[in-house]
């Protein structure tokens, strides 16, 4: 070992050891480099279901070597020479592997080794919610390639390229901002997938009108209206992102039925964010949902997020409460019918004490030939 | 700077709008059934692309939100009365090609021809009530059209249906602009409010 200084002056002679502890310190740092600087640098891709041939460095073939994965020594039998040979790889192979000279253990190769496909077409969908401020388009793979992808879009608009900007979040998306209006020639886009085992493409072509789809509304309420068993007022708002409900208005579609039903009501209204139902069964909870579509072009919106609601029913009262155990016990889901009470007190408004004394009568003419039918 | 327009002219002037809208909103109705009809009688492809042809009058409009009243209605008038022209073109071509032969493709055209030419009256009629003076027809119509083969007319008419079309679309969202309360023909454009 070489002196570091005059013994004299420095003093190191007098301390050998923390020298000793700086020159192991030293190498270790240098062997870690080592290694470390291979591992980042050399990444190898492969098929699911390729044969891999791993050749250890500029070793010789017949040279004795080691080959180890994630840490792990791989078995002889894997190996021909110092050629490591994997079949018929798989997902699970994929990690680290590193080659080592027999006896020196000196790192001669490393590298990751990555299974993966290459990618199949991609799944690409246009959609213009904010018209007419512009469109987005969005994609995925319909499976994974267990492998990094890299997706490149195209816009075109009869001779003119489209600079498609890619959103933040999320990542598979980019935004368009029309530059004409009412066009007759289409959009083509075309969205390229790569990775280092191949790649594939699609194409969507359009018309500006075509992909147009506003959000669903927003904030759909459904209250039942005070003294009215038969009625549910629903009400609800533009989606957000529809930039201008007053030169663009949206119409809407309005579907509602009692839980216990699988049958839809369907009302379409053409201007307006609210609604009375006025054919509900009285006491029955209601499921309800709104779609939006703008007036002229494009499809309707997804369903809103479902609402319930369940009409106005009048304090019970103990013939009351009769009559409703009778219509509970007797109804069943396939022939519901809305009980008589219900019908007759729902026949124009109820107004001062002589109809109500009309409807209690026949109530309870309903509810005795109920109990004696059971 | 504009006079304040007064409160019967802003009436009147929703009005108009409101029933060119209803107008306009027929008539792109009959000309996608037109479209249909003229394509499957025609024997062409629904998905094929015609380039834009001399004279047919294109809906594609840059800055639509910044354009003021007035550039709207007289954008609107000349593409109609360009239409007139060349609808009544067809007509006659579809006569000399098939006679008697395709008499309800004949009548469709007819109808469509008849409710565009409605739509150019109501046009002037926005326009006069701006005080607008009604723009001549000399000169406005397509050229005449050159010497065209019998697959060149078809999709010449192809594409004179779509942009028609899309006219139709777009003289709504005018009208629509032009009717808000705010609005004045000739006032500066009211620009769409972004959430």
């Amino acid at each position: 070992m070489r002196s570091w200084g005059h013994p004299k002056d420095s003093g190191l002679m007098a301390n050998p050891v923390p020298s000793a502890c700086c020159v192991v310190l030293a190498a270790v740092v240098v062997v870690y480099a080592q290694r470390h600087s291979q591992q980042d640098s050399h990444i190898q891709y492969e098929r699911v279901g390729a044969d891999v041939t791993m050749k250890c460095g500029s070793m010789d073939w017949d040279a004795a070597v080691t080959w180890t994965a994630n840490g792990t020594d791989i078995d002889e039998s894997h190996l021909n020479g110092s050629y490591l040979i994997l079949k018929n790889v798989d997902l699970s192979q994929s990690g680290q592997y590193s080659c080592y000279e027999g006896s020196s253990w000196h790192l001669k190769y490393q590298t990751y080794l990555r299974v993966g496909t290459p990618p199949k077409e991609p799944v690409l969908m246009c959609r213009s919610n904010n018209y007419p401020k512009g469109f987005y388009c969005s994609w995925h793979l319909p499976t994974p390639t267990y492998i990094p992808n890299s997706f490149n879009i195209s816009v075109i608009h009869g001779t003119k390229d489209m600079v498609c900007e890619k959103d933040a979040i999320p990542k598979n998306r980019c935004h368009i901002r029309y530059l004409q209006l009412f066009s007759t020639v289409k959009y083509k886009v075309t969205l390229t997938v790569t990775n280092a085992l191949g790649k594939n493409f699609t194409t969507l072509t359009f018309d500006e009108f075509a992909i147009v789809k506003p959000d669903p509304p927003e904030s759909v309420v459904a209250k039942p209206v005070p003294n009215n068993p038969r009625r549910l007022e629903v009400s609800w708002q533009n989606p957000s992102s529809w930039p201008d409900p007053e030169s663009f208005p949206l119409k809407f579609f309005l579907r509602y039925r009692p839980l216990i039903l699988d049958q839809w009501q369907h009302v379409e209204l053409s201007d307006g964010t609210s609604h009375t139902i006025t054919d509900a069964y009285a006491g029955k909870e209601y499921i309800i949902q709104v779609a939006a579509k703008d007036n002229d072009i494009g499809t309707w919106s997804d369903w809103s997020v479902a609402v319930h609601a369940t009409p106005w029913t009048e304090e019970p009262k103990h013939l009351t409460t009769e009559a409703q155990i009778t219509e509970t016990t007797s109804a069943s889901t396939s022939s519901f019918m809305a009980p008589p009470t219900t019908k007759i007190c729902d026949k124009g408004a109820v107004v001062g004490s002589g109809a109500m004394a009309v409807c209690w009568t026949a109530g309870l003419v309903v509810a005795a030939y109920s109990v004696l039918f059971i | 700077m504009a006079a304040a327009e007064s409160p019967s002219a802003a009436l009147r002037r929703r009005d108009l709008c409101s029933r060119g809208i209803r107008l306009a909103g027929k008539m792109r109705a009959d000309v996608v059934d037109l479209l249909d009809a003229y394509v499957e009688q025609q024997g062409l492809d629904a998905s094929a692309s015609v380039a834009a042809m001399e004279g047919v009058p294109l809906a594609a409009v840059e800055r639509w939100d910044e354009q003021t009243g007035t550039q709207r209605l007289l954008e609107n008038l000349a593409a109609y009365r360009a239409f007139r022209t060349l609808l009544a073109q067809m007509l006659e071509e579809q006569r000399e090609q098939l006679g008697e032969a395709d008499a309800g493709l004949g009548r469709a055209l007819a109808a469509v021809l008849l409710q565009v030419s409605a739509f150019a009256y109501h046009l002037e009629e926005l326009l006069r009530l701006e005080s607008r003076g009604i723009p001549g027809e000399e000169g406005d119509g397509p050229p005449p059209p050159p010497r065209l083969s019998l697959f060149e007319q078809k999709l010449r008419g192809l594409g004179v249906l779509r942009e028609l079309a899309q006219w139709a679309v777009r003289s709504v969202r005018d009208l629509r602009q032009l009717g808000k309360p705010s609005s004045a023909a000739g006032t500066a454009p009211g620009l769409a409010e972004s959430p």
